[in-house]
């Protein structure tokens, strides 16, 4: 038997996260399965902290059917964070090239909408959007796991709507 | 609790005195903190001792100085990066790879390691999961990693060029957009070497204001990297059960800072944190309920024998390699290097500290482990301590510019970090950051060594160290 199973620890835990859960309200929303590809074209890391929130215990974006993939093969989407610097801009368009149509570019953060940034501009291109088709936008500095969860699953959802055929 | 007399020591020594004169500071017991190239285009060289700093600054002649790696093997990053960015050779330093710049042929920057069946993987800069940007080339044969070979500054941002000429404010918010897991660190190690410039001395608010910031960041940074350690292990439930404790540090950070990074709360020469007596007392008792239930925790997964037949003697630092390296922060002190700025005193509020320690510093996965989990117990008591207390706006009494650079010293939660900046009266002329992620990257290579390559997720999260702060 593992040594954590009847200690108070794991109790505690499970109680905690049942209500933190609960807290953050987000709604259950469509079934679908899209896969994201995260790409970090020089943040601060501040973004990748939140979108690891966002997929973990509390926020648990896979419930909503979206998940994270290692390859831009499997990816439905190209979810950028940070300024894109000028040494990530190559490796972000390989990634984007190397994935299958239909595909999608999520840009996240502040940085990534080219909003507020700081630095000396000759080393950042300075948006995503500058290099690359930008669907979904997730601002915030960074944004909260909440909202990122929040504007993904609207975005999605506008970009569904858009692309239904109209019945006639 | 007094402010200690902060020793400042400029020496301005010719090219040909250069290493002796680091030699014999290093020899007396100084330790190795920073190299830079400053605005006057002479190489600088900050040693300490406690929170006291000499610096020994020269003109390269003729664009050459010699290299001080045989005697501060810590100073080998610094050398190749002001190489890089300057063009000045360290005579002695060979090879001289490149560090920050990027040449497309591969064997300019590679180590090269042969031998029957030596072949390279290469990783990166985009990683498989939600991860930071770099790029790793293992040599390996079979699985036995031979030697790792690092390439950063694929983030690199520009921060340092664009605080020259920055306003103190400006340059403050530029150090802290160089990481987020460490923006308190970053920002507070800017202020104070702006401050220690000008003779600073802060007032208890100040002290007490950013040490609770500077413990709160470390806290939800540590339990951050024990669920971070706990998913390299594959232990789902220690990387879910601490990623909810570190949520909740992180709503702490919100509710008492309005960011749950803490963003935007240091300013140079004062402090604007506000708490009163009664939201002091319930942040305080959450900081507590946290610590409680971390040790808890730990005390279950850590016990484990699957876990700990997983960590045990996982990518070992020995402490002899560590002090030579320069390791420091949690990686230093799991193999046994007791180094922690904030045993240095300086211009904070610990009182009496203790850094916590290990009975078996084994320098492997296991030891950083546990000495973070023991830290978090440290960690959380600090704060209940502050804020037994309300925290009350403050004051820094600045006097005029005093000759030279500011240096500050500051413990992140990866290591020491060390700031840099060269007034030039109402704007800085120069920044520099060396951060404890920068100070521990070579030691997490030697780790590596002789480690099997599916070993290296668990190790390279052992250590979590930052690339944010080193690209800068
Ligand atoms: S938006 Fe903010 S948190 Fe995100 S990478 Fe930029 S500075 Fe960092």
């Amino acid at each position: 038997m593992p040594a954590w199973t009847g200690r108070p620890g794991v109790f505690v835990l499970l109680r905690h996260l049942a209500a933190l859960r609960r807290s953050t309200d987000l709604a259950r929303g469509a079934p679908r399965s899209v896969a994201i590809r995260h790409v970090d074209a020089g943040s601060c890391n501040g973004c990748e902290h939140e979108l690891g929130a966002t997929l973990g215990p509390i926020y648990d974006l896979q419930r909503f059917g979206l998940s994270i993939t290692a390859s831009p093969r499997h990816a439905d989407i190209l979810l950028v964070t940070g300024p894109v610097t000028t040494r990530m801009r190559d490796a972000l368009l390989v990634a984007y090239s190397a994935m299958p149509e239909p595909r999608l570019v999520a840009a996240l953060g502040n940085c990534a909408l080219g909003c507020g940034l700081l630095g000396d501009p000759a080393e950042m291109i300075g948006s995503v959007e500058a290099i690359l088709p930008v669907a979904v936008r997730v601002p915030g500095c960074p944004p909260t796991p909440d909202e990122i969860a929040r504007h993904l699953l609207a975005g999605l959802e506008e970009v569904r709507a858009a692309h239904v055929r109209p019945t006639s | 609790m007094t402010v200690p007399d902060q020793q400042r020591e400029l020496l301005d020594v010719s090219a040909d005195r250069w290493h002796e004169r680091i030699a014999d500071l290093l020899a007396g017991g100084m330790r190795f903190l920073t190299l830079w190239s400053d605005p006057a285009e002479r190489v600088a060289c900050a040693l300490g001792s406690g929170y006291g700093t000499t610096v020994v600054r020269s003109t390269p002649a003729p664009g050459e100085l010699q290299s001080i790696v045989d005697v501060a093997g810590a100073a080998a990053w610094d050398e190749r990066e002001i190489h890089d960015r300057t063009g000045v050779q360290f005579a002695g330093h060979v090879p001289l790879r490149p560090l920050v710049a990027h040449p497309a042929a591969t064997a300019d920057w590679v180590t090269p390691v042969s031998g029957d069946d030596v072949h390279q993987v290469a990783v990166g800069p985009i990683h498989a999961g939600v991860v930071e940007s770099g790029h790793f080339r293992f040599h390996v044969v079979g699985e036995r990693i031979l030697h790792l070979d690092l390439r950063l500054f694929y983030k690199h941002r520009g921060l340092e060029a664009a605080a020259a000429g920055a306003t103190p404010d400006l340059a403050a918010r530029l150090a802290q957009r160089a990481c987020a897991a460490c923006a308190v660190t970053n920002s507070v190690a800017v202020a104070q070497a702006y401050e220690s410039a000008h003779a600073g001395v802060p007032d208890a608010a100040v002290r007490r204001a950013r040490t609770l910031l500077l413990e709160l960041e470390r806290l939800y940074n540590h339990l951050n990297d024990i669920g971070a350690i706990c998913s390299g292990i594959g232990l789902a439930t220690g990387s879910m059960a601490f990623a909810e404790l570190k949520e909740r540090a992180q709503r702490v950070n919100a509710e008492l800072t309005g960011h749950r990074f803490l963003f935007d709360t240091i300013a140079v020469g004062s402090s604007d944190l506000d708490i009163d007596a009664s939201t002091a007392a319930h942040l305080r008792a959450r900081v507590a309920a946290i610590g409680a239930e971390a040790a808890l925790l730990w005390a279950d997964v850590g016990a484990n024998r699957s876990v700990r037949a997983r960590i045990r003697g996982a990518g070992i630092l020995v402490r002899d390699e560590a002090l030579r390296l320069g390791a420091c922060g949690p990686a230093g002190r799991a193999s046994g290097v007791n180094d922690d700025a904030r045993a240095d005193g300086g211009l904070l509020w610990y009182p009496g500290f203790v850094g916590a320690t290990l009975n078996d510093p084994s320098g492997d996965v296991a030891a950083r482990i546990e000495i973070r989990a023991r830290e978090i117990t440290a960690c959380c008591a600090i704060i209940e301590d502050v804020l037994s207390d309300p925290v009350r706006p403050g004051r820094v009494t600045l006097s005029g510019p005093a000759a030279g650079p500011g240096i500050a010293q500051l413990e992140s939660p990866r290591g020491r970090t060390v700031a840099v900046v060269e007034p030039d009266r109402a704007v800085i002329a120069g920044l520099h950051l060396r951060t404890g992620s920068y100070a521990n990257w070579p030691a997490l290579a030697a780790a590596c060594t002789g480690a099997i390559l599916p070993d290296f997720p668990l190790i390279n999260k052992s250590f979590e160290l930052c690339y944010a702060c080193v690209d800068r």
